[in-house]
């Protein structure tokens, strides 16, 4: 079978291109953008899309068999496998598929692009994550050390002092040491960082 | 989802989701108690496809869409309603410049697919936003006027309204049918020239309406009443021409259309956001939606009075300016 997918985020098709190893025989491809010319070439069986694609609509358009088109696609669709299809929506995939093609060939094509898409998902998050939470440790470093020089304290008694602040505002820690340094900016007369 | 939850509205860039946005940015959804998270969708079988999973609780959709969606047209059945009309006019037909020299477009265009197919080469094409939307019957209709039949002598596709100017330009299609602004922007980037407006042929047709399920209605009256009346009043917004400036300004932004202001104020001429008989959804409106998927052979015969009465909702419409 030949697959491919349309995903303007290459990591992801990427990633989705990986977990389809598994699934023999396939050929897959992977492109950012419909190319109907480059379709009729590689002539799949299977178009996993992301939902974010515009190219949704074209491959919508080709449920009608003509001379450009002689292999009529749907959207798959496996009646047998309720609550599959707003998964698939959820995760941010669809998937097109040959007319006439099993519905059991297909699911774990689209199985692994949806558990692909989640896993995409989740990294972007964590890596976002990962980095605020970088720099409100950076921002608390600062803070402390601003409080060190400023009042006499060692780190020890610094740091309470921030958890004391963040406990009574009810804020996260990070944003008050933010705060604290943009007031300290105001108060020198600098910038507010 | 109860009042006080967050509505997701789904919206594609176009100058006809101006409601949507302007209820948002201006504070109508906040007037009526309503938060909502607006969400850009890439294409209208996203659009549909979310409203009908309940990832999305509403969307700005193509008038027609919802009949297809309710008669399983091109997708799994589910019962969409259409309780608001967004607008009236904005769909045009934009040919290549290669086409509109000397003369008459349509005659040259009619006059090149001629020779194309007695010299056995392959069919201009052209492109459509959507099989179902008024855009796909505008350009049919339009071709059939030139003696055209837009089945046999020419090649009709789907094509994205953002890629319309570049399609243009590269060859790939020699004319479109889309809404405000890509005609604008493909006649901005002197690639293509608008020949037929929607407002010339049928006035009244309805482009856009607000999209929900039947199911999602029947579950959340007070939401949905909120919601059309924080729409109706947005409507009245955008269609107020001293608004014309920010209303541009405000559509333009990356997170909307990210397109230039002058595109959209170009634009905004031909399309009726609200007055006269723009904003209720007519049954009538149902009907000759209908008749075009009927023509074109989308669908075979239907029960159109029964069709019309439960998608098309003036009910919910007048309870929500009412009361």
């Amino acid at each position: 079978m030949r697959v491919l997918i349309i995903d303007p985020d290459p990591a992801r098709a990427a990633l989705v291109a990986e977990g389809l190893i598994g699934i023999d025989p396939l050929e897959v491809r992977l492109a950012a953008v419909f190319d109907e010319s480059a379709a009729a070439a590689f002539q799949p069986d299977v178009v996993v899309v992301a939902s974010e694609s515009p190219d949704r609509d074209t491959l919508e358009s080709l449920r009608e068999a003509s001379a450009a088109n002689p292999r009529p696609v749907v959207m798959f669709v496996d009646r047998s496998e309720p609550g599959l299809a707003e998964e698939a929506v959820r995760a941010g995939v669809a998937a097109y598929v040959v007319d006439g093609l099993s519905a059991a060939r297909v699911r774990p094509i689209l199985e692994v692009a949806m558990s692909r898409f989640h896993l995409m998902h989740q990294l972007r998050a964590d890596l976002a994550k990962a980095k605020a939470d970088l720099a409100s440790r950076k921002t608390v470093e600062r803070a402390k050390s601003l409080l060190m020089k400023e009042r006499a304290l060692d780190e020890e008694a610094a740091y309470r002092l921030l958890r004391k602040l963040s406990m009574d505002t009810g804020r996260p820690l990070g944003a008050v040491a933010a705060d604290l340094l943009a007031f300290a900016g105001v108060l020198k007369g600098g910038d507010p960082i | 989802m109860s009042m006080t939850g967050e509505l997701r509205l789904g919206f594609i860039p176009l100058v006809d989701a101006a409601p949507l946005i302007v209820a948002q940015e201006k504070g109508f959804f906040a007037q009526q108690g309503l938060s909502v998270a607006l969400s850009r969708e890439g294409s209208w079988a996203t659009i549909r496809d979310k409203v009908s999973a309940g990832a999305l609780d509403g969307a700005h959709m193509l008038a027609p869409m919802v009949l297809a969606a309710s008669l399983g047209v091109g997708s799994e059945p589910r019962a969409m309603i259409a309780p608001l009309a967004l607008n009236q006019g904005g769909a045009a037909v934009t040919l290549s410049t290669r086409l509109t020299g000397d003369g008459e477009p349509g005659a040259r265009l009619a006059h090149l697919a001629r020779r194309r197919q007695e010299e056995g080469a392959s069919p201009l094409t052209l492109a459509v936003v959507y099989p179902y939307s008024i855009h796909n019957y505008l350009l049919r209709h339009w071709m059939a006027g030139l003696g055209l039949n837009p089945d046999v002598d020419v090649r009709l596709t789907v094509a994205p309204p953002s890629r319309t100017a570049d399609l243009l330009a590269e060859g790939v299609i020699e004319g479109f049918c889309a809404g405000a602004p890509w005609n604008a922007v493909a006649e901005a980037a002197g690639v293509g020239q608008t020949v037929a407006r929607i407002g010339d042929v049928w006035p009244s047709a309805p482009d856009k309406v607000l999209g929900v399920t039947e199911f999602w209605a029947a579950a959340n009256p007070a939401a949905l009443r909120a919601l059309l009346r924080a729409l109706i009043a947005a409507a009245a917004w955008a269609a107020d021409v001293g608004n014309k400036t920010e209303l541009a300004a405000m559509l333009s932004r990356p997170e909307y259309l990210g397109v230039t202001p002058q595109a959209i104020l170009a634009s905004l001429g031909e399309i009726c956001f609200t007055g006269g008989e723009v904003n209720p959804p007519r049954p009538e409106q149902a009907h000759w939606l209908l008749e075009q998927m009927t023509r074109w052979g989308q669908i075979g015969e239907v029960a159109s009075d029964k069709v019309a009465e439960r998608t098309w909702r003036p009910d919910l419409y007048l309870a929500a300016e009412g009361g």
